[in-house]
């Protein structure tokens, strides 16, 4: 882990509120596992003051990618960043989806839940068979189409909640299907706290491990200011920053 | 060569940079960034007796280059605690402050005596902000006599230096802080946040379920600033100044209002190595001004 001020080298606008960014970093392109996420400054100046949390979409070293949706301020910013801007980058942080070989993974993205799912397809294709399910409101927040393509994937299930891409529906309405037909073993999923509930609902049932990875209104990003608590069933609040991002769905009081 | 070091009286340290309770963990969080070691001491995260699970989130709030925050000081409780600045210690040979907690005086107390002559612990600073259970959830900080109460009693029960944290949601703070010099107190620091409020105009509700947060960063300095400079106007003992300070400039003009020592804090979220960042510039600035040492400056304010 490291505070490092990085130079950024593309900052491309794939649709709409969704953007890619690449920043050179060699220590954290180095280093990063699928899971970690970094926490960018956005301001120069102490207006925000806080840095934001992105997830890693892939690292290409010297190269690290964020996808990333502008959704507030923070973000909005983020996307006014041009090639050769200098930003302060605090990264790898947070834990890492379990070391698993020789399963059958099935990951779940929704929306921009992408990101971290992205960084886990591309290091557990080699030993393990992937499955992805891949959901969004509309065809206008399922992205990165093309950059699933060389992918090695059993299935790939698109879903949209108004049918403008691949099959009208959501990420959890063939899920118990899949997971039954597919001789799924273990989950790794992404997206907004209801995709997550949905999901667990399933998985619980079927006794599928579950790891999630989660977002949190995040302070610091690595466990000093106890902001971004989650509450789990056995040890209290967890912080998503440092116990975090991944956790065993089991453990999460949903 | 300028001199950076402080002189507190009972303790010397290297230089006045302090980071601050609550933005410095137990302060091994740190040591992927730096050296402990180049620090004047550092605070260890706020401690009660037993463990606390804080408050239910949202625990934090962006404003105008603040922080709003209602965290609930989540702890392991003391006993844990002793075994972390065990572990700590082995890292460093900075003086290590512990920030002493209590929902009753007993509490703070029992908490107090607890790390009382721990050769690791070189000073207490009580936490004199928080909510007291037999005061209707009055901290001691707001009243002059509950102050000078629990100060007394504890300088009379335990040995280590006691420093003693101000709140500035008070009418009168040197009151406050006279108070707690009368009682006894070895230094006092000051300022704790703000009291704030985010509200969520959608639901009419409050942001945090605590209803009210404390402020503190940038957006504080001016008016911690101000206290401290009225404060160490009023009392004999040493002030350790804090709110807001991001830059060695910062450090200087709480010095030049009268603080000894300074606090580091929010930037401490932000920036985790802010504290070594502005030691250099507290020395670059003295080296541009000619300042050979910080004693010089120190309360030299011309009004």
């Amino acid at each position: 882990m490291r505070d490092d001020i990085c130079n950024i080298v593309e900052n491309i606008q794939i649709q709409g509120e969704y953007y890619l960014l690449k920043i050179h970093s060699e220590y954290i392109s180095a280093r990063a596992i699928p899971g970690n996420f970094i926490m960018i400054s956005v301001s120069s100046t102490m207006e925000p003051l806080l840095k934001r949390p992105f997830g890693i979409f892939e690292t290409d070293p010297p190269y690290i990618w964020i996808y990333y949706q502008v959704v507030g301020k923070g973000s909005r910013l983020v996307s006014e960043f041009k090639p050769g801007d200098k930003i302060s980058v605090l990264g790898p942080l947070g834990n890492s989806f379990p070391p698993v070989t020789n399963q059958s993974i099935l990951m779940i993205a929704g929306g921009r839940g992408i990101a971290p799912i992205h960084f886990a397809i591309k290091k557990y294709q080699k030993e393990n068979k992937i499955s992805l399910i891949y959901g969004a409101r509309s065809k206008h927040n399922l992205n990165l189409l093309d950059l699933l393509k060389p992918l090695t994937l059993q299935v790939l299930l698109l879903y949209s909640d108004d049918g403008s891409i691949g099959k009208r529906g959501n990420v959890t309405t063939d899920l118990r299907k899949t997971i039954q037909k597919s001789g799924i073993s273990i989950t790794f999923s992404c997206g907004p706290d209801n995709m997550f509930k949905s999901i667990y609902q399933v998985t619980r049932e079927l006794k599928t491990r579950d790891y999630a990875s989660l977002e949190a209104l995040m302070g610091c990003g690595f466990g000093i200011c106890y902001s971004c608590v989650i509450q789990t069933r056995k040890s209290g609040y967890q912080k998503v920053c440092t116990d975090g991002p991944i956790f065993d769905m089991d453990e999460i009081a949903w | 060569m300028v001199d950076l070091s402080v002189d507190l009286g009972f303790i010397c340290l290297k230089n006045p940079v302090i980071p601050a309770s609550g933005t410095f963990g137990y302060g091994e969080e740190f040591l992927p960034f730096f050296n402990l070691d180049l620090l004047g001491a550092f605070i260890l995260k706020g401690i009660y007796k037993n463990k606390r699970m804080g408050n239910p989130p949202p625990r934090i709030q962006e404003t105008p280059a603040g922080l709003l925050n209602s965290i609930g000081l989540p702890g392991p409780g003391m006993k844990e605690l002793k075994k972390i600045i065990q572990r700590v210690y082995q890292s460093t040979s900075t003086p290590i402050i512990i920030n002493v907690c209590g929902e009753t005086d007993q509490e703070y107390l029992d908490v107090a005596e607890y790390f009382d002559g721990m050769e690791e612990v070189a000073i207490l600073e009580l936490n004199i902000s928080c909510p007291n259970v037999k005061s209707g959830g009055r901290c001691p900080a707001q009243d002059d006599k509950h102050t000078y109460r629990l100060v007394k009693q504890i300088k009379q029960s335990v040995s280590t230096p006691i420093m003693v944290k101000l709140s500035p949601n008070v009418t009168d703070i040197s009151a406050i802080a006279i108070s707690a010099e009368e009682a006894g107190a070895d230094c006092i620091s000051l300022t704790n946040t703000f009291l704030g409020m985010a509200l969520d105009l959608e639901s009419r509700k409050p942001v945090f379920p605590n209803i009210v947060a404390g402020l503190s960063g940038p957006a504080i300095k001016p008016l911690a600033l101000r206290l401290v400079w009225e404060v160490a106007n009023n009392v004999h003992i040493p002030v350790i100044g804090m709110g807001g300070i991001t830059t060695g400039q910062d450090v200087l003009e709480f010095i030049l209002a009268g603080a000894t020592a300074v606090q580091i804090g929010t930037i401490n979220l932000v920036e985790p190595a802010a504290s070594i960042r502005i030691i250099k510039e507290i020395k670059e600035t003295m080296e541009q001004l000619e300042i050979a040492n910080l004693k010089e400056l120190t309360g030299k304010l011309q009004t």
